[in-house]
């Protein structure tokens, strides 16, 4: 190497140096480590909606909202509870009317169901199962088994750990 | 929803809006883009590898979590090369106020006080790390770095390094364009003068 360079060819030199310096890579990782720390942006009525639940959650405020809710509901009944006793005719008339309604419709449905049983057949199926004995226990003992181990299995099913739980189970 | 293709081929400026908009991939290629420069400028401002990757992750984490309140107006390489060097300055700063004298506290009168406030080292060999870094920046050119100050450090690394303009360092460093003009100007001269000596 020629020790007597002159300012000229160290600029040059030191331009080149500069310039050949190789960008330097943080380590494997260092990406999902960073991303791991960022919060991404959610949609602001989710955000609202989620803050408002945990807001509402906690159990003091529950029990307080439950306790204004309940007094709400007090107060005008007790406030009501006056008016509607000076008013008690015409709500006997209101609600024998309404009774009067519902109970018709009722009625017609039972009636609709009834006329479409016997006019499908159904109802002298049933007749003719009911009929025989065994075969009528043998129907309910296997609905009842297929009932109660559909209710056993959905029970385990819901009992089952999740692999997210165990997961955090074993931090 | 575009590719990781796709958002190579996108501006900076649109990058950040899909960001902004909740994407994950448009947070990955910015980090992808920026991941090599931020942490090239801060090894190269604080000389040791596991504290500039915990200042790099801090940068990003800064710059990202708060994409909300970028201003397009300004460039985004300048917005994250300024909070990657101010992390930098700070921990150089820092590190001057921590400096401790391997050969005991300054107010030891005695040998005996001397010996037992000077730090043991137990082991002078150098770890994988340290032979990782000291490949990276034993050239002759990183150690004529390594002694310039931080400013004309962040200014030669940012204009030769990163072949930023004179305008987006000023920009970064919040300095007149004329004084990053002059800290390029001096801090060549000081390599050149570096360099001379190394090789006398």
């Amino acid at each position: 190497m020629d020790k007597q360079l002159d300012h000229s060819d160290l600029d040059a030199l030191v331009l080149r140096e500069l310039s050949s310096l190789p960008s330097l890579a943080p380590s494997r990782g260092f990406q999902d480590r960073v991303m791991a720390r960022v919060s991404l942006p959610r949609p602001v009525p989710l955000v609202l909606l989620q803050r408002a639940g945990a807001w509402i959650l906690q159990p003091h405020r529950a029990v307080a909202l439950a306790t204004a809710y309940a007094t709400c509901v007090l107060v005008t009944v007790l406030l009501a509870a006056p008016w509607v006793s000076a008013h008690a005719n015409f709500f006997t008339l209101a609600a024998s009317w309404v009774v009067g309604q519902v109970g018709g419709w009722l009625d017609a449905a039972a009636l609709a169901v009834a006329s479409w049983g016997v006019r499908s057949g159904v109802v002298s199926a049933l007749r003719a199962v009911a009929g025989t004995g065994p075969r009528l226990w043998a129907t309910v003992v296997t609905v009842t088994i297929a009932y109660a181990g559909s209710g056993y299995g959905l029970h385990v099913l819901l009992k089952a750990p999740r692999r997210s739980d165990e997961l955090a189970g074993t931090l | 929803m575009p590719t990781a293709k796709d958002l190579q081929a996108l501006s900076d400026r649109e990058v950040v809006e899909l960001a902004k908009a909740g994407k994950e991939a448009a947070y990955r290629e910015l980090l992808r883009r920026y991941e090599r420069p931020v942490f090239s400028l801060i090894y190269r401002m604080v000389r040791h590898r596991t504290l500039a990757e915990d200042l790099a992750q801090e940068t990003f984490i800064k710059v990202l979590n708060a994409l909300q309140t970028y201003r397009p107006e300004y460039k985004f390489s300048s917005w994250i090369f300024k909070i990657a060097n101010n992390a930098a300055i700070d921990q150089l700063r820092r590190r001057e106020l921590d400096t401790l004298s391997l050969d005991g506290a300054p107010d030891a009168r005695t040998a005996d006080e001397v010996a037992a406030t000077a730090l043991q080292v137990s082991d002078l060999a150098e770890s994988p790390l340290e032979e990782l870094e000291s490949r990276e920046t034993g050239s002759a050119i990183e150690q004529a770095i390594g002694r310039l100050r931080p400013e004309y450090r962040t200014c030669i690394l940012l204009r030769h390094v990163e072949g930023r303009s004179y305008e987006e360092i000023a920009e970064v460093m919040d300095l007149p364009l004329g004084t990053v003009k002059t800290y390029i100007h001096r801090a060549r001269l000081e390599l050149r003068e570096y360099l001379a000596d190394l090789r006398t």
